[in-house]
């Protein structure tokens, strides 16, 4: 290359009038890097403005080296106080340690935990309870409908027995809807009631089971509990007309109160 | 010791001794960017802004990037100067898409060529009103080249333009006057 030509192209003076792109800038760089004749040149270029600058006035205003330093100044003030900020953060922390705060959450997640299993175990307790109440009462309705069907079977078991003589008593006039059922066994005289349909006496008072035979005062067949459905009585013998029940008081009576008979049947002549 | 051979004394080590002080975060850095570039670099924003008040703002906010950039920069990819050149020429772009430039730039929609390039400074100091009494020594086209070419954001086109001379017969001229100031200074 020659240099000299390539100072007298006015290359340099373009660079630094700042007539050049990026990459033409660059170019010349390059050249000054190698030729130290070129950069000899620019630096007088460069030193010549300059002084052309400052004895005619063209420098750039002080003030704008005046504003930077200033701002530089505010910047480097400000980058302290977000350190002292962060001087009284590392304070604080310094007050709640991590691990405080992580026990603090264990304990709380473990609180909410231990009241929802709480009131989980109190479902349970009231359900167990529920379930225990339900058992007993399906066990006392079997039972019951145990006994009813034992009943049941017994007083097919009397209607069945061909040794019974079996006697519908109805309603009297002054309780037309009750009705009970007498078996009296041929063989062994002993008289079964089945309790039907028949008020709940009143207190102190019980029902009473009488055989009636022709011409004679009403004969005790015996004292029953209305709640029991099927019940053994007195053994009866001879000729019956009819079976009826009164209300007596408890403990039953002698003599029948005839105006208090609930039910009455007669046998069937045959 | 003169201006100028203050200038070209430390010219031969200016860029390495700014560079020195980038890399370690020395604000005396800006303080002779300032001084060294500050004019060239001011030309070249003017180039773009067009309005001196405004390239100083540009040239205030340009040194602050430097300062933050400080220590990116890296001689391989070029000069201090072509670096700083880019830094400056950014700046002045992004100032003239603000409100306010384009505000400004309505304002001043028709420099008048004349009077910008006749401004004289003041308040000159003694030493330089030697320099100023040599400068004076220059025909007032070379001067009015410089002035424009190196300190009123011309470019060499639109020189041509408002001087009426082939853009070639500029180039030429604003060597010449260049050389010209160097033997008498």
């Amino acid at each position: 290359m020659n240099l000299k030509e390539y100072i007298e192209s006015g290359v340099l003076e373009s660079y630094l009038m700042g007539e050049l792109s990026e990459e033409e800038m660059k170019e010349v760089d390059r050249i000054v890097v190698e030729h130290s004749i070129v950069r000899e040149e620019l630096e007088k270029i460069r030193a010549n403005l300059n002084v052309y600058a400052a004895a005619t006035g063209k420098q750039p205003g002080e003030e704008v080296l005046q504003k930077v330093f200033s701002a530089l100044n505010d910047e480097s003030k400000a980058v302290q106080s977000p350190a002292f900020q962060a001087q009284t953060l590392r304070h604080k922390v310094h007050k709640f340690p991590t691990w405080r705060v992580a026990a603090t959450v264990l304990l709380l997640i473990s609180l909410i935990f231990n009241l929802y299993f709480f009131y989980e175990l109190e479902d349970s307790k009231e359900q167990i309870e529920s379930l225990v109440s339900d058992r007993i009462a399906l066990s006392e309705r079997a039972e019951s409908t145990a006994r009813e069907l034992d009943l049941a079977e017994l007083r097919i078991a009397h209607f069945l027995n061909e040794d019974n003589i079996h006697v519908r008593m109805d309603g009297s006039d002054i309780s037309p809807q009750s009705f009970a059922n007498v078996f009296w066994n041929k063989r062994t005289n002993a008289v079964f009631i089945s309790v039907d349909n028949l008020p709940e006496p009143p207190h102190g008072h019980q029902y009473q089971l009488w055989a009636i035979k022709p011409g004679q005062p009403p004969i005790d067949a015996g004292i029953f509990d209305h709640n029991d459905r099927v019940q053994k009585l007195k053994v009866i013998r001879g000729q019956v007309e009819a079976f009826a029940v009164t209300l007596e008081k408890l403990g039953g009576t002698q003599n029948a109160t005839v105006e208090k008979t609930y039910v009455k049947g007669f046998l069937q002549k045959s | 010791m003169s201006s100028q051979t203050q200038y070209i004394t430390q010219g031969k080590s200016i860029e390495k001794r700014v560079v020195q002080l980038l890399y370690e975060r020395n604000k005396k850095a800006i303080e002779l960017i300032f001084e060294h570039y500050g004019a060239v670099l001011l030309n070249i924003i003017l180039r773009v802004v067009k309005d001196r008040s405004i390239a100083q703002d540009t040239l205030q906010e340009a040194l602050l990037k430097i300062w933050k950039k400080g220590q990116s920069y890296k001689a391989e990819h070029g000069s201090l100067f072509t670096w700083l050149t880019a830094i400056c020429r950014n700046a002045a772009i992004d100032k003239t898409k603000t409100k306010d430039f384009k505000l400004t730039e309505k304002s001043n929609a028709s420099p008048d060529l004349v009077s910008i390039s006749e401004a004289v400074a003041q308040e000159e100091q003694t030493d330089q009103q030697y320099v100023r009494q040599l400068i004076d020594q220059l025909p007032p086209v070379q001067r009015k080249l410089i002035d424009l070419a190196y300190f009123q954001g011309y470019t060499q086109q639109e020189i041509a333009e408002c001087l009426d001379m082939p853009l070639g017969t500029v180039k030429t001229r604003i060597r010449l006057a260049i050389k010209h100031l160097r033997s008498i200074i």
